[in-house]
């Protein structure tokens, strides 16, 4: 029997990290890029006072990109290939989402449920594909745009994509020999597992090489730094939207930071044992709740004590009084207090609730959600954390990156594994 | 002089592997990164218009001004050498006859361009009674429309200098 609740919430949860985050990692991007360039970011954009760390400013953008007038260029002959290319890199970014589980199956009312939105076998196959169809996005909004920074951006892409998706691969074959399994639910199951009583079989753990030749991989198929040489700034105008304003620049801008959202949850599931927390796999997290609970509320008291802490501190400009921030302050303080409040007594209900299959399965869903939400911002963390510390590579040491150094070691990967497998 | 061989970088084995060099790289991005945010109050930028520069020296070219002599009339005698000096043309004055007896000859009108002003202090340069100065330290400027940057010669007396040395020193 199979029931649809899953689906809703890995619908919802879906939406949410890749349309819901673009706002949060366009944020993160520039605070993090200014944080690491000890600068500060966007931190000026209110709504009645309200800065919230300066996300303001993203919704901002987000605004005015809508409401900007929708411009075409005269010169552009195929008007339906021009329109058609942003939808691509968008549509295939966000459906790249739907094969990733987001918890173990959840036990309804009306029987086990899936919570995946497309809870097919294909799995890993699924992610190449759509994400390998996104960048041909990127090459037809190059040619369509008929400008020629914009077509070299494309042939860029081109370049690059020949350079990279043979080792991402290979890469991904040495794992599907790892797990003996090319669904999604059953490499996370596996990473369940301890290694030697003590490690958890993460994928980066027992497969290192395999685990940074995908990593590497997934920076160039996001075309994201020190990848981008789609994009190229300073060398080619901006590459392949060149010639895109308004919202369809909007699709491109929004489809890279879903493809880097997609990427991180599929690095996450792969490598870093999915939803899963390290020793805590799904059996026993359904069999003691009320522990895990419990000991979610000891921690949750610290954490947001110190994040009071945290933006009282920072929350302000040193010697100078600033009347709305002190509000800001003040309001923010009361209602991080109320979360804590609202969450302690949530949990102690919780803990004094009698605990049937289901309501420990419903708890154990929803911190193994959590677990995979925050596995993925700290993957995307780690994007933004590239991109500002890298340059850019030339195209042709992409193509020397890929084809003389990834491809071989990949390949040798491949062999060992396999012939581990065989030989254990 | 010989021939300086400089050491090529990239050919032993740690710097074709990348990686040490790119992990050594995000060690210090993230240094950078967890020093701010753990407390993002001393990064040094100005949060302007709550924090205002500190660093305006009496050397500061801001806006104009006309001074005065110690008798507390203008310094100006309309000679013009500010308006030929100026490279913006955006210096426009009007002569005429001084009455009090101080001088012969004032400006009746005396106005400034704001907006073409490019700031490069020639007028202040080529004034030869200390008449017109740049050390009242405005670096900006509000109007709402295009009149309203159009000083006259009121304004620039009326404007203070920020460095104390209120009066022309020409005589």
């Amino acid at each position: 029997m199979f029931s649809v609740e899953g689906t809703i919430i890995a619908l919802v949860i879906t939406s949410l990290l890749s349309l819901g985050s673009v706002p949060i990692l366009v944020w993160m991007e520039r605070r993090v890029a200014a944080f690491i360039q000890d600068r500060l970011g966007p931190n000026r954009s209110n709504i009645f006072g309200f800065r919230i760390g300066g996300i303001v400013q993203s919704f901002a953008d987000m605004l005015k990109l809508i409401v900007k007038e929708e411009f075409y260029p005269k010169h552009i002959k195929f008007k339906f290939y021009y329109m058609l290319a942003p939808a691509i890199v968008f549509g295939a970014s966000y459906l790249t989402f739907a094969v990733i589980p987001f918890s173990n199956t959840l036990l309804t009312n009306k029987g086990l449920s899936v919570v995946q939105l497309l809870p097919i076998e294909l799995g890993v196959l699924w992610f190449i594909a759509l994400a390998g169809l996104s960048v041909y996005g990127i090459i037809l909004a190059g040619w369509s745009s008929h400008n020629k920074y914009g077509l070299l951006g494309s042939l860029r892409a081109t370049s690059q994509i020949i350079s990279y998706e043979v080792s991402m691969g290979l890469a991904i074959v040495s794992m599907l020999l790892t797990y003996g399994t090319i669904y999604l639910n059953g490499m996370v199951d596996f990473q369940s597992q301890l290694l030697w009583g003590f490690l958890p079989a993460w994928g980066i753990i027992m497969q290192p090489i395999a685990g940074i030749i995908f990593i590497i991989t997934a920076f160039a198929e996001t075309n994201r730094a020190p990848f981008d040489v789609a994009e190229g700034e300073s060398e080619i105008v901006a590459g392949y939207h060149t010639e895109y304003s308004a919202m369809k620049f909007a699709l491109f801008f929004m489809g890279e930071y879903v493809a880097m959202a997609a990427s991180s949850a599929l690095i996450v599931t792969m490598f870093f044992g999915g939803y899963h927390l390290p020793w805590l796999d799904s059996p026993t997290l359904y069999d003691n709740p009320k522990i895990v609970l419990s000991v979610i509320g000891v921690v949750l008291i610290p954490l947001i004590i110190g994040m009071i802490y945290w933006m009282r501190r920072s929350n302000k400009i040193s010697g100078i009084n600033e009347p709305q921030r002190a509000r800001e302050t003040k309001i923010l303080t009361i209602l991080l207090a109320l979360i804590l409040i609202g969450s302690e007594i949530g949990i102690l209900f919780l803990l004094n609730a009698e605990m049937t299959n289901q309501i420990a399965s419903y708890i154990a869903t929803a911190i193994q959600i959590l677990t995979f939400v925050v596995k993925v911002f700290m993957m995307n963390f780690v994007f933004i954390w590239v991109r500002w510390t890298l340059p850019r590579f030339r195209y042709d040491q992409i193509q020397t990156l890929g084809w003389n150094i990834l491809l071989p070691l990949a390949i040798a990967n491949v062999i060992i594994t396999a012939i581990v497998i065989v030989v254990f | 002089m010989g021939i300086k061989i400089v050491k090529r970088h990239g050919d032993t084995l740690m710097e074709k592997l990348y990686l040490p060099a790119i992990v050594a790289g995000m060690a210090t991005t993230f240094k950078h990164f967890s020093k701010n945010i753990s407390n993002p109050t001393q990064i040094p930028t100005t949060q302007y218009p709550h924090q205002q520069p500190s660093d305006i020296t009496d050397r500061y070219r801001g806006q104009h001004r006309l001074t005065k002599r110690a008798d507390d009339t203008i310094a100006c005698v309309a000679c013009f050498m500010c308006a030929t000096a100026c490279p913006a043309n955006c210096i426009f004055i009007e002569a005429t006859e001084r009455e009090d007896g101080v001088d012969e000859k004032m400006p009746k009108k005396f106005n400034i361009d704001l907006l073409e002003c490019i700031y490069c202090g020639y007028c202040v340069e080529a004034c030869p009674c200390d008449a017109i100065r740049m050390d009242s330290g405005i670096f900006s400027l509000i109007g709402k429309n295009r009149e309203d940057f159009v000083i006259t010669k009121e304004k620039l007396l009326a404007t203070h200098g920020a460095f104390g040395k209120e009066n022309s020193r020409a005589r």
